[in-house]
């Protein structure tokens, strides 16, 4: 097994999740915002924003689970147990595996906290 | 624990102003909800603190590596979570009926805040509406519908006793249906600052009877009341010499003044300068010697000048406004 | 421990005494801080942390003293102790100063401070520029806190909403705390540069992502959080600013503004501001933590997941500050559902502390002390977070005394406590004694009891209906008692405060210096000889652990006899070493520049720009701003990209290292990437307020829309992707030796930027588009200007890389200015793109 050189590695993976919530975040917030001001009124329905706030967070939970697993994959590399504190590219890889996989699971969280609130509200008051 | 919590505080929840003793079917759900939260946040915390002591103070051999992780993961992450996510659940399921408006019919109370008072219009049952002020009063048992708005700077409508607060915001308008259930007079305030003035700025509830409130409204809609005392008519002639009736309005005479409170029943309030003096004999003087002392800001000027014969006749005469 | 296989071991044998004097003779030459008057001109980060850490606690006593003045004043009903104007401008000076010239200082100073030791680094990569913040922040604070004796102090509140703050409030206030507080937040800004750029690229060779104390984790996220948080508060800021002084719309509902913008913009700031001055407390209390369990963190990767995790979820908790601003349900469930996530991390942080306490061995201490007590009392403030997090109880809690003392749990809990803690802690490392346990308990003690009495009735209070921000209250409503409290507890919290700053200063001359590493930590900044050389270590090491004091046999002996890297200055300069950002690879010898008085200078002009405009005198303003601009240049010229005598520097441990990088192998070249994400991010603040705009009005743009057309905003951004284009060229001609393509390539895209500019200016001055009348003209022109004004920068620079080449200050090999410049115009063509997209494209479509 040959070292993970630093060049295949990139902290930009570990924000990939929380970037995606993000995302899921302002894309269901700007969606019901928009809706509300300009097409329904105050009092209109909200069932098209519901259906896509189901869209996003299917898509969002499908981009974190991948990153998620890619993380696992990472965290897994040889086997060797936590804390990944040895100052071995392996370890560095592990490392960078292992948060990526705790924040993807903190996104989906979130992700799924945000879609919850879908399921409550019917129209835009 | 919640019975316990309860019943400690109806000793020191009470008031005319407190949301812990609610008069309000929107106070009761969330002094519930806060109930609820408290002791759950009591026992979260002991626990927390409990843990922490027995680490530091362990009989035991120090916890493995395996043994902390699991504690992390069923603590930090997997308890945290759940109850959060339970939390999350009962907070949403109250938010729409909290903001359901009140269903079609009923009162409707359009409510303008000023610096540093609040211009109140009544919708009436014959069409048409009423100006008042500073002072609310609706009817036990049937929901109230608040239409609110500002035109200087944002303000707060906040009756602590009868559910949580709405802000009044200069070129929008905002709405808060109230659902009071119980009779009583309670108290009501500005909760966002709006300026100097900013903590005298309160208006009285009265939670009253339906057929009370209904020849309530009926009186206050009608125009001032005629006056046959000698002082108040003088009186009334020292509020027209003075220019009064360029800011205040007194329905019923030329008074016509949109600039300040309407004044048309003023006699009949149960507090001057916007929850600031309660309106007992000699209220009205100070009010009008010492407006600026009193209420610091006040866009009204103060009649420190008038003689004492002035000041005592323009009082009969306000107080005869009932 | 297990060590990476191509490491190389330090020296195996101890260089020979003289030498070793001499290395320590012509680095102390190097390092040696100024003597006399010039001491000012000093830019270390070690010594302007310190004055920056001294300061932040001198405002921070201003703003306790507001407070005890809110205090006395109603500590019972009626109270006329202030009058009602007075009492508005202190609690607006109190929570101003607190946030502004305490929390976010004190954290920055702090990192500046302790982040190089740390890192085993001589110092960070822009010691100027904290230097230059420094002064911004001094002259910004002791500018607004001077105000209040003027009676002339901002009465806004903190939060400052509008319309109250743009109509109702003439003065000066107002334009104190807009002005004051954007030029401060450049001073913010810069240090998170500084602070990201460190993190990432000073580190010492071996110290891989993984081994990097979790400290450093934690000011990297808060770093990057300063980035993305402060440019929306410095957009609405500015936006307020030109309303009051020039009378366009944006917050006037009369002209089709609306007060709700600044909320958004404002919050968006204040909310991920709370994390940003916390995180890095609570990463004090993961420093600590392991010190006195005697044993590693626990859970290393979850404190990353936490620290990492509240950064982006603390940007989607602002609404829950507008939960009773009448939006729909739904917005309000989604920010509900955010800011009861962000509860998780914070969880999983504090588990990780107890579960590294039950797996060591707790030693008693001071520090250990105000970390329980901080815990004790951050887990209140987080659990009354949960609670007005959600939506149906923040109804009743939001702007009563239940969110004053809500907040106070926070920040105390979470901020004062933990450095209090890390004051006790380090203290040794900043004069080499230990402060005094017996005073440290005392005031921890007297502290902690006066605070829950002052803040804990609060709730209650609060519950019972007194709203927040009022000078005074009636009696007889169940207050009176309760603030009572309150007040005599504020004053026994001062008596504990007093305690501290007396063991702070009292002198300390006879007591013996502390021993080196006294409570035996395992990090690097305990490297450090008392008292202190002002080098910092004596060479970098090679790091193999998380905690190398612990870990790596005879690692104190090695640094010191300078076995490790660069155990020498050479020719003298100050020197510290570069790395890559995720193996800490070496990869160069960075020289940095020695003090300077340019950076005062530099504060001088720029400061001088803010508090001109305060009064409104525009002519000095810009005499000032053109001033600034000068100082700048020079200091550019002359302190950076500078082509080193030799190409590399022997560091040791046969190791050669090149003195020159560029592109984005550079640290300047991150630095201009950093500062371009925050100015990139204020921009899009402007964008969202254009289309916060349109989704409030029926005609946003007006139908039909009065300007600025298609053509000429067409015209400039066709111009301004020609200057772009052909400065990239310039770049790649420059790289090839082709001078004449170079010269000509520059002066061409310079023309092709100025036309762009007057061209965008064109499109809504030949339309009539008059800001005053209404917000769209208003919004158009701002992005226009916006435009125009980098563009307008980016000519400077044109010309600036044009003269280093003819000074010879830039070479083919050496074109680090070039590239910067280049990435500076890589923004620049996003943001003309986007903006001509708003201004021009969007009324076509809507």
């Amino acid at each position: 097994m040959s070292s993970p050189s630093e060049k295949n590695e990139s902290l930009w993976l570990l924000i990939v999740s929380p970037t995606i919530w993000a995302g899921h975040f302002m894309f269901s917030y700007i969606t019901a915002a928009i809706w509300c001001a300009k097409f329904a009124g105050s009092d209109g329905s909200l069932r098209p924003v519901r259906w896509a706030i189901a869209v996003y967070t299917a898509l969002a939970l499908v981009g974190i689970g991948l990153n998620g697993w890619s993380g696992l994959r990472r965290h897994r590399f040889g086997s060797e147990p936590l804390p990944h504190d040895s100052d071995t590219p392996e370890d560095r890889r592990r490392f960078l595996g292992f948060a990526t996989l705790l924040l993807s699971a903190l996104s989906a969280v979130s992700v799924v906290f945000g879609a919850i609130v879908a399921l409550f509200f019917k129209d835009c008051r | 624990m919640l019975v316990g919590a309860s019943a400690l505080c109806l000793v020191g929840c009470a008031g005319q102003q407190s949301a812990l003793d609610p008069a309000g079917r929107d106070a009761e759900r969330i002094a519930h909800l806060f109930w609820w939260m408290a002791s759950g946040a009591a026992i979260i915390w002991i626990a927390v603190a409990c843990l922490t002591f027995y680490s530091i103070r362990r009989p035991t051999a120090a916890m493995s590596a395996r043994q902390a992780r699991l504690f992390i993961i069923g603590g930090g992450a997997l308890m945290p979570t759940l109850v959060l996510a339970g939390l999350l659940i009962y907070g949403l399921a109250l938010l729409p009926e909290l903001l359901a408006p009140a269903p079609e019919g009923s009162l409707r109370i359009k409510v303008a805040a000023e610096q540093w008072w609040w211009r109140v219009r009544y919708r009436l049952p014959e069409g048409g509406e009423t100006e008042l002020a500073n002072e609310i009063r609706i009817p036990v048992g049937e929901p109230v519908e608040f239409e609110l708005e500002s035109h200087d700077v944002i303000h707060s409508f906040w009756i602590p006793a009868l559910g949580g607060k709405m802000d009044m915001i200069p070129g929008r308008k905002t709405r808060l249906v109230l659902h009071p259930t119980r009779t009583g007079v309670f108290r009501g305030v500005c909760a966002e600052y709006c300026g100097v003035a900013h903590a005298l700025m309160a208006f009285d509830v009265v939670v009253m009877e339906t057929e009370e409130f209904t020849s309530w409204l009926n009186q206050q809609s009608q125009p001032a009341a005629e006056t046959t005392e000698p002082s108040a008519l003088h009186g009334r002639e020292f509020f027209f010499a003075n220019g009064c009736s360029a800011c205040h309005a007194i329905r019923g005479t030329t008074a016509d003044g949109i600039v300040g409170p309407d004044l048309t029943h003023v006699g009949s309030r149960m507090s001057l300068g916007a929850g600031t003096v309660p309106n007992e004999p000699g209220a009205f003087i100070r009010w009008i010697q010492q407006t600026d002392k009193i209420k610091p800001g006040v866009h009204m000027p103060h009649f420190r000048m008038l003689p004492p014969e002035e000041l005592h006749a323009l009082e009969a005469y306000l107080e005869s406004l009932k | 421990m297990k060590t990476s296989p191509g490491d190389p071991n330090p020296l195996d044998h101890e260089p020979p005494a003289e030498l070793q004097r001499l290395q320590e003779e012509r680095l102390l030459k190097a390092w040696a801080a100024p003597k006399g008057w010039r001491y000012w001109s000093e830019v270390n980060n070690t010594q302007v942390g310190l004055w920056y850490t001294a300061t932040a606690f001198l405002f921070f006593l201003f703003g306790g003293v507001l407070a005890l003045f809110i205090r006395i004043q109603l500590a019972q009903p009626g109270n006329d102790f202030l009058s009602a104007e007075t009492y508005n401008q202190v609690f607006t000076v109190h929570g101003s100063v607190m946030m502004f010239l305490f929390a976010i200082p004190i954290f920055e100073s702090i990192a500046v401070i302790f982040l190089p030791q740390m890192l085993g680094a001589r110092d960070l990569p822009f010691p100027r520029l904290s230097a230059f913040g420094y002064w911004c922040f001094l002259i910004g604070g002791v500018f607004l806190c001077g105000s209040i004796f003027f009676d002339a102090a901002p009465r806004g509140g903190w939060f400052m909403y509008p319309p109250l703050t743009s109509q109702y409030q003439p003065g000066i206030g107002a334009d104190i705390w807009l002005l004051g507080f954007s030029f401060i937040e450049i001073a913010a800004i810069a240090a998170a540069v500084e602070l990201i750029v460190g993190t990432l690229k000073c580190r010492p060779p071996g110290m891989r992502i993984n081994l990097i104390p979790l400290y450093c984790w934690y000011v990297l996220v808060a770093a990057a959080m300063v980035l993305f948080a402060f440019p929306p508060l410095i957009a609405g800021s500015m936006l307020m600013e030109i309303e009051r002084a020039f009378h366009w719309p944006f917050f006037d509902p009369a002209g089709g503004g609306d007060p709700l913008l600044w909320q958004h913009l404002f919050w968006l700031f204040g909310h991920p501001e709370v994390y940003i001055i916390f995180l890095p407390s609570v990463a004090l209390i993961a420093m600590i933590v392991p010190t006195f369990a005697r044993r590693p963190i626990v859970g290393y990767g979850w404190i990353v997941l936490a620290a990492v995790g509240t950064g982006f979820l603390s940007f989607g908790l602002w609404v829950h500050h507008m939960f009773t601003t009448g939006l729909p349900g739904i917005s309000i469930g989604l920010f509900s559902a955010a800011s009861e996530a962000v509860a998780i991390p914070t969880g999983v942080q504090i588990f990780c502390f107890i579960a590294t306490l039950a797996a060591g061995r707790l030693v008693k201490s001071t520090p250990m002390l105000f970390t329980f007590g901080g815990l004790a009392t951050f887990v209140v403030g987080g659990l009354t977070g949960v609670m007005v997090a959600l939506a149906p109880f923040d109804f009743q809690a939001h702007d009563s005394y239940f969110i004053v003392g809500h907040l106070h749990y926070v920040l105390i809990g979470g901020t004062i406590f933990p450095i209090l803690a890390g004051l006790y802690y380090f203290f040794p490392l900043i004069n080499g004694k230990k402060l005094s346990d017996k005073l440290g308990k005392a005031a921890f003690w007297i502290t902690f009891t006066g605070f829950n009495v002052t803040f804990l009735p609060m709730h209650l209070t609060g519950l019972l209906g007194m709203p927040r921000r009022v000078f005074t209250y009636p009696a007889g409503l169940g207050f009176d008692t309760l603030n009572l409290v309150s007040s005599i507890g504020a004053f026994v919290l001062a008596i504990g405060f007093a305690v501290i700053l007396w063991d702070v200063v009292r002198p300390k001359r006879k007591e013996p210096l502390s021993e080196r590493n006294p409570w035996g930590a395992g990090t690097l900044e305990w490297l450090q000889q008392m008292p202190a050389k002002p080098w910092g270590v004596r060479s970098i090491p090679e790091i193999d652990s998380r905690y190398p004091l612990w870990d790596q046999p005879n690692f104190l002996r090695d640094v010191d006899q300078g076995r490790f890297y660069l155990p020498d200055a050479e020719e003298q300069g100050r020197e510290t070493i570069v790395t890559t950002a995720i193996d800490a690879q070496p990869v160069q010898v960075l020289q940095l520049p020695g003090p300077s008085f340019v950076t005062l200078w530099a504060a001088l002009t720029i400061g001088g720009f803010f508090i001109f405009g305060t009064y409104h005198q525009w002519g000095f303003a810009l005499l000032s701003a053109m001033a600034a601009v000068g100082v700048i240049f020079y200091w550019m010229w002359t302190g950076t990209a500078i082509i080193p005598k030799k190409s590399e520097r022997d560091v040791g441990l046969g190791l050669k290292l090149p003195l020159y990088a560029s592109g984005s192998a550079s640290v300047g070249w991150w630095a201009m990437f950093i500062t371009m994400l925050a100015d990139f991010t204020a921009f899009v603040s402007l964008v969202f307020g254009y289309f916060f705009y349109w989704t409030i009005h029926h005609d946003f743009p007006p139908d039909p829309t009065p300007g600025p057309g298609v053509f000429w905003p067409c015209l400039g951004a066709a111009l301004a992707l020609g200057s772009w284009a052909l400065t990239a060229l310039a770049q790649r001609w420059n790289r090839q030796g082709r001078a004449a393509p170079f010269y000509a390539g520059v002066l061409v895209a310079a023309s092709l930027a100025t036309a762009a500019a007057a061209a965008l200016l064109a499109g809504p001055w030949l339309t009539g588009l008059d800001p005053k009348t209404h917000v769209y003209p208003a919004m158009v022109w701002l992005l226009t200007i916006w435009a125009a004004l980098h563009l307008l920068i980016g000519v400077l620079m044109q010309f600036y890389t044009l003269a280093r080449r003819l000074a010879g200050k830039m070479t083919a090999a050496h074109d680090t200015d070039i590239s910067t410049v280049t990435l500076y115009w890589h923004f620049v063509a996003i943001t003309i793109v986007i903006t001509v997209a708003v201004i021009a494209g969007f009324p076509l479509v809507n």
